[in-house]
């Protein structure tokens, strides 16, 4: 799966809990995730961290970004 | 590396303990070195493309050493790609990753007890590229029969010595390498009290358990955690990352730990261990090591898993008074694989 576009509505939901609910093991994913639960920023400034994030790292992320859709 | 705990005097392939003279000839030969040794050992080395820090304790493929003088643990890391060296006071530390490389990760070692300890480890998880740019790494420690050692971390182009302050190696990788940053840790939740802390910080008062406001350090004696052989378990959506008991005095009602606890995470006493260096072994053995290439384990485990002439597999490397993998751990081993 390519990585959705920086506006498409994924990362909101993401941001707004969804990167919690993905099944992962990577610590990296997994501190971001609890960083972004922390964070009082605006749901729209953590929606382009988290895809800045896959962006960078979608090589090695792939059957995170698979659970997007 | 071809051999993960090879002391062999190859380039490519260094990763493990090495005489002051070997070592100095691999810096004199221009290689860029992570080094950690005693700190008498440190100061025998030459200037070059190093940086390093203090402790006698190490893990090597024949199980824990420790080694208080006449050698250092030496890794390669032209093998990981091309570094430059470079060292940050208190107020920069958020540049390590800001400056890191655009595909790789920086390697960085921090004195045990020293202001960039405290600051790395309480606002780490906070730098704005923590994620994009990468950070491993250790904190330097002393031989703890020494009461009055302190740790020293080392830049080595000078070479300078210092007590405060992170030295690096920004490392870039190939263009095809894949980095993957993971950690081993021993220790699983119990199935005690959820604990929540109000602030950040290395020495918490109180905790909250099922929204009561409860001193820490009458807990801590209560339920039998003072001793510290069993660390806090935080959960960061579903990892596991360790805070380690350093003192309690009940007296004075304070608490220090080796690493801060954070607002808004859910932590529970680690369940015990049976067989701690067994425990460790059977992780290890399940997890994949092909491509590593960097690797520390925690004083901690060395300790309280009596590791010294144990061997447990996976990577040799240091043995330190804290781990990094993005921000501050604990008990933990961090290991770097590149594929």
């Amino acid at each position: 799966m390519a990585l959705p576009l920086p506006t498409s509505p994924c990362w909101q939901k993401l941001a707004n809990g969804g990167l919690a609910t993905l099944r992962t093991d990577n610590i990296a994913t997994q501190m971001l995730s609890k960083r972004m639960e922390r964070s009082s920023a605006p749901v729209s400034q953590k929606a382009a961290e988290i895809h800045e994030y896959y962006a960078k790292w979608e090589r090695s992320l792939a059957h995170e970004i698979a659970q997007f859709s | 590396m071809k051999s993960p705990s090879s002391a062999e005097f190859q380039p490519h392939q260094t990763n493990g303990l090495l005489c002051i003279a070997d070592a100095a000839a691999l810096i004199r030969s221009g290689l860029p070195l992570s080094v950690a040794g005693p700190e008498s050992a440190m100061d025998a080395l030459p200037a070059g493309n190093w940086i390093g820090g203090t402790t006698p304790y190490f893990m090597t493929a024949d199980g824990g050493r420790v080694v208080t003088h006449g050698q250092v643990f030496v890794t390669d890391l032209s093998a990981i790609g091309s570094v430059r060296i470079a060292r940050y006071g208190a107020d920069a530390l958020a540049d390590i990753s800001g400056n890191g490389p655009d595909r790789g990760f920086s390697l960085a070692v921090i004195p045990a007890g020293s202001v960039c300890h405290e600051r790395f480890a309480n606002e780490a998880a906070d730098y704005p590229e923590a994620f994009l740019r990468p950070t491993v790494g250790w904190i330097a420690g002393v031989d703890l029969a020494d009461r009055t050692a302190t740790a020293k971390v080392y830049d080595g182009t000078g070479p300078t010595k210092l007590t405060d302050g992170a030295v690096v190696a920004h490392i870039t990788q190939d263009d095809d390498a894949l980095l993957s940053i993971e950690i081993v840790n021993p220790f699983t939740p119990g199935t005690g009290d959820v604990l929540r802390f109000e602030e950040t910080g290395f020495a918490p008062t109180h905790c909250v358990i099922d929204g009561i406001r409860t001193n820490f350090a009458a807990y801590l004696v209560e339920h039998g955690m003072a001793d510290g052989a069993l660390p806090l378990v935080g959960d960061f959506a579903g990892a596991h990352i360790n805070v380690s008991i350093k003192s309690v005095d009940l007296g004075a009602q304070s608490v220090t730990l080796y690493a801060p606890v954070f607002p808004g995470v859910d932590y529970r006493f680690a369940a015990p261990l049976a067989d701690y260096a067994g425990t460790f072994r059977e992780k290890l053995a399940d997890h994949p090591l092909e491509g590593a290439v960097w690797s520390c384990n925690c004083i901690l485990n060395f300790l309280f898993g009596a590791l010294e002439g144990k061997a447990i597999g996976g990577v040799a490397g240091p043995v330190t008074f804290g781990e990094i993998a993005y921000q501050l751990l604990n008990q933990t081993m961090v290991l770097v694989r590149q594929n």
